[in-house]
């Protein structure tokens, strides 16, 4: 049996009136109090970019914002939850807060309220601001989500080549390794590369800009062809290689030009 | 596809040394607010060299001394070389003394040594 009730004052004690007809809870009985925290289902969530989101997904998206508590600033979920269909990994959820928040105790309480596998992204509102400046795949990440709260993307990019290099060295796996890759994995290696050049060209970078630039830049009649890794190596490889090398190239001089100008 | 021994250690070294590099440029950055971020997932490098591995006998136990000696200097020898190209160009704050601390990491984790 459960009633809800009100918490009203007293003279000398607080106490909570329950009504006298009632099934359960008898007289003398011990009784539990504990706070109704309701989830916030009702709350229209944000989407970027998504043209179509299957209903289930949203609902399940309402919960998990509702689920997490107040003092996070805001909740984004993206990642390959938000692509069509049901083939997802986990449920990438980024947290933007400056309280500490305990990230397993959450992961482990969606878990166990929605069974779905979550990964919890604990970022702060000045780190979530420098890396929509900085980072290509932050920007990419966030080119297609869902926000709690309206987001303002209109970051002032700031080059970093540094940690372009970083993200750059990455896609290298693909060069040595195109035999032993899943089409999965060549995408995303190829996606990596191809945001950074768009980032250091100033282009908008986005899942489907990319996945556009992709196709033209290696002569793909669709952007499926990586995916189902039914790539033709040497031709495929030759123009990876190309573009890998033109990028590196102009990141290492950008790091020199950095290191002079200081 | 069937690989000898020596191609599947050349293949493996590579990874490793890509692996280690990541680690030690990562700790160049030192942008502790998106560390979680980046750490999200393991470089694709990482896991390749642990497929490898997989394909390299003894499989179950750590590889013949004369192996581990061959890998090690290898890998060094990428590392340092990439680590130097950018250094000469001023990368600043890269720590060489990292890369023995994630290569040493990651021999272990991947049942070399």
């Amino acid at each position: 049996m459960e009633i809800s009730g009100r918490v009203s004052k007293g003279s000398r004690m607080d106490q909570i009136y329950i009504p006298k007809n009632r099934s359960g809870l008898a007289i003398g009985s011990y009784v539990v109090i504990k706070p109704v925290i309701e989830p916030k289902f009702g709350d229209k969530p944000c989407l970027y970019n998504l043209q179509y989101l299957e209903p289930i997904k949203l609902e399940i998206i309402k919960r998990v914002m509702g689920l997490i508590d107040d003092y996070v600033e805001n909740v984004i979920i993206t990642g390959s939850f938000l692509n069509k269909g049901f083939n997802f990994g986990d449920l990438d959820v980024l947290l933007i807060t400056n309280e500490r928040v305990n990230g397993l105790n959450i992961e482990n309480k969606l878990y166990s309220d929605l069974g779905i596998k979550t990964h919890l992204i604990i970022i702060n509102s000045k780190s979530f601001v420098g890396g929509l400046e900085s980072d290509p795949l932050f920007e990419m990440m966030l080119s297609r989500c869902v926000s709690k709260k309206r987001l303002i993307l209109n970051p002032k990019r700031k080059i970093d080549y540094r940690l372009l290099d970083l993200h750059l060295l990455k896609s290298k796996a693909l060069i040595d390794n195109f035999d032993v890759l899943s089409g999965d994995e060549k995408y995303y290696l190829t996606r990596n590369m191809i945001a950074i050049a768009l980032f250091l060209q100033n282009k908008k970078i986005g899942v489907d800009i990319v996945d556009k630039k992709i196709t033209r830049i290696f002569g793909l009649k669709s952007i499926g062809l990586i995916k189902k890794n039914t790539l033709n190596k040497s031709d495929f490889l030759s123009q990876y290689k190309k573009e890998y090398n033109n990028l590196f190239n102009k990141i290492l001089g950008g790091i020199q030009n950095g290191a002079k100008q200081e | 596809m069937v690989q000898n021994r020596n191609k599947l250690i050349e293949l493996f070294v590579g990874n490793i040394a890509n692996a280690v590099l990541h680690k030690v440029l990562e700790s160049a950055i030192q942008d502790e607010g998106l560390s979680d971020y980046y750490k999200k997932e393991q470089t694709t490098s990482r896991n390749i060299a642990i497929t490898y591995r997989e394909k390299i006998n003894p499989v179950d136990a750590n590889l013949p001394e004369k192996d581990v000696k061959y890998i090690r200097e290898k890998v060094k020898k990428k590392v340092y070389a990439e680590l130097m190209l950018r250094i000469s160009k001023g990368y600043k704050g890269i720590n060489l003394d990292l890369m023995d601390k994630y290569l040493e990491e990651l021999l272990i984790e991947t049942r070399i040594i």
